[in-house]
């Protein structure tokens, strides 16, 4: 088995000289050569749940490895015959085509008791043996789902960390000038459905790192207020509704509380309040901007921006010792900063000559390295895993789209939700 | 003696310029004026938090009207700044005078352009909207008769370009009653 770490964590960046506007070089240690080739066979499936459905369940686990940016995925369409179950596998067949790995399966349904039954394996094509052979029930709506449980299993028994294959984004789409809408969908942009509607902007939606609300800034006052929405009762409450604005909502590693940015005494400043809306503290207090906070996640420190030094950087404060100190030195300003789950990468975005990019630093060795174009790219988040960032971009100037970059920058993917203009999104949680 | 624009803008220019990367907090536990939440209950918009001055009267509304100088609203602003240019002194102290005159309450309204996040916008509007209050309490006018609210880039134009993205880097001047 593959040791992932090795994959993304080893950076190397080559001396940038001061004032060069050009990074010079940037190895990512393993990467194209170190994609698993993995094929992906149709599935021997008669039902007519995979009649109604826009993909197949070989093409949704097809999309979700490409996604990923560790996955080759290699084209099937050459090889003769496709596998129902493992014992009919021709290993030569698949070693033509340079397989390391094969997925196939077959889809049986019941429809007197409307349920599907899914036997699938994955296959070691080198050692020609079985890896795993599962079998996952459930309803012909389930279909999306099992596929990507399908592709979670395959990802943690490959890579050693767990899929987020199976979570939720949420959205906030501006459909006219007067209509916005924040909306949960699967993580690849299918089954979205709207939790609030409204005729004034959303921003800044922030999934709970437990998963249970959705904390956001809404308009709909005439001044920016922030609202915790309940996702499974749908009741929300207004968390900060104090003279200026309220904005910025950051939860805890715990869930049990904010930060949030308010303009009380006049320039924005940061506060820690409980999600219930009790027990607010200001945390920083200087003449300058402070705003965009992100909890690191062993709960000790927040990164947040300020322009104390002439315009936006980012720094860091220990919540305890109140000790500050500067993290990004890079480009002429850095917004937006959140932290990998283990803590170790700050992503945020780098603007440059008036392009944004989203960018990544080292905290252990502040190594620094841009992962898109842009020229304006923002909200960058991780996935759950720390694999994946999702990120809002502008699409040929125009409308605003999201999609993901792998880490290791090698798969850039739209998500699709629809043509409107998408403004920000966050990512809810591994669940399983 | 009367305070002078310039002086504002040069304090302004001085906090922002400021390179240290040390923190200089105000005073951590400094006394700090109650904050008042609106939480559960959900009570209606913190809008009119000016608490001195009052909607302008008919007579005064007509002033307003008439007034070429004050019909200018919009006070520009430069890329990631909040400094306000001497262009637009004559427009800030008219509307001095006529806030003291008529005891009115205005709101101040603070935009940027969509480049940048949406939240470090929502700051810069915001001190782009302080920008000018602190210009117009230094003539004179009171600090409590002037709420403050920022629309960060929500109301920009999102396919601008170049310079055309100027006119989203304001803050717009709006009196109660009109």
């Amino acid at each position: 088995m593959r040791d992932f770490l090795k994959f993304f964590i080893i950076l190397f960046f080559g001396m940038q000289i001061q004032h060069a506007a050009a990074i010079e070089t940037i190895e990512i240690l393993g990467g194209k050569a170190n994609q698993i080739p993995i094929a992906v066979t149709p599935f021997d499936e008669q039902t007519l749940a995979a009649q109604k459905q826009p993909q197949k369940i070989n093409q949704i686990i097809e999309n979700d490895l490409i996604r990923s940016g560790l996955f080759d995925i290699l084209n099937t369409g050459g090889v003769s015959s496709y596998p129902r179950n493992a014992d009919e596998v021709n290993y030569s067949n698949w070693s033509a085509i340079q397989a390391q790995f094969l997925i196939l399966g077959q889809i049986v349904s019941d429809t007197k008791s409307n349920t599907m039954e899914v036997k699938w394996s994955l296959v070691d094509i080198y050692k020609q043996n079985v890896v795993l052979s599962l079998v996952l029930k459930g309803r012909p709506s389930q279909y999306r789902a099992i596929a990507h449980k399908i592709s979670d299993t395959v990802y943690e028994k490959l890579t050693g960390t767990k899929g987020v294959f199976h979570t939720k984004i949420a959205f906030v789409k501006k459909k006219a000038k007067d209509s916005y809408a924040l909306y949960v969908s699967d993580y690849d942009g299918f089954n979205q459905r709207a939790i609030v509607k409204s005729k004034k902007p959303i921003i800044s939606p922030r999934w709970s790192p437990n998963g249970e609300k959705i904390a956001y800034v809404s308009f709909e006052k005439e001044k920016p207020v922030i609202y915790i929405q309940n996702l499974v009762s749908g009741q929300r409450i207004l968390l900060a509704n104090f003279k200026g604005n309220n904005s910025a909502p950051a939860w805890s590693p715990d869930s049990k509380k904010l930060a949030i940015v308010l303009t009380y005494s006049a320039n924005s400043q940061i506060y820690i309040i409980n999600e219930d809306g009790t027990d607010i503290k200001q945390l920083i207090r200087t003449y300058a901007i402070n705003t965009e906070p992100a909890w690191a996640p062993n709960g000790e420190e927040i990164f947040y921006v300020s322009d104390r030094g002439g315009s936006g950087q980012i720094y860091k404060i220990n919540i305890k010792t109140l000790e500050t100190k500067r993290v990004t030195y890079e480009g002429n300003n850095n917004l937006s900063p959140s932290l990998s789950p283990d803590g170790k990468l700050l992503l945020f975005i780098s603007q440059k000559d008036r392009k944004y990019r989203v960018a990544l630093q080292n905290l252990l060795n502040n190594q620094y390295l841009t992962l898109t174009e842009g020229p304006h790219d923002e909200s960058p988040l991780f996935s759950p895993n720390g694999h994946m960032i999702l990120f809002t971009y502008k699409d040929y100037g125009k409308t605003s789209k999201i999609g993901t970059v792998s880490i290791n920058g090698l798969t850039k993917t739209p998500i699709n939700v629809g043509s409107e203009t998408i403004l920000e999104s966050t990512w809810g949680p591994i669940t399983n | 003696m009367k305070k002078s624009l310039l002086l504002a803008s040069l304090l302004a220019a001085l906090f922002a310029g400021c390179s240290t990367t040390e923190v200089e907090p105000m005073g951590l536990n400094a006394p700090f004026p109650e904050l008042e939440s609106k939480t559960a209950d959900g009570a209606g918009a913190d809008l009119s938090g000016a608490e001195d001055g009052a909607g302008l009267d008919s007579e005064e509304l007509a002033k307003l009207k008439a007034s070429d100088v004050l019909s200018e609203r919009s006070i520009y602003f430069d890329f990631d700044s909040f400094a306000i240019k001497s262009e637009y002194e004559s427009v800030i102290a008219a509307h001095a005078q006529f806030i003291n005159e008529a005891n009115a309450k205005v709101v101040l309204y603070g935009n940027a352009s969509y480049e940048g996040s949406h939240e470090y916008n929502l700051s810069l509007g915001q001190k782009r909207a302080v920008a000018v209050k602190d210009a117009l309490v230094s003539l004179g006018v009171s600090d409590a008769s002037i709420e403050t609210v920022s629309f960060g880039e929500e109301y920009a134009n999102q396919e601008c370009t170049g310079s055309a993205c100027g006119q989203d880097r304001r803050t717009d001047i709006s009196y109660e009653g009109e």
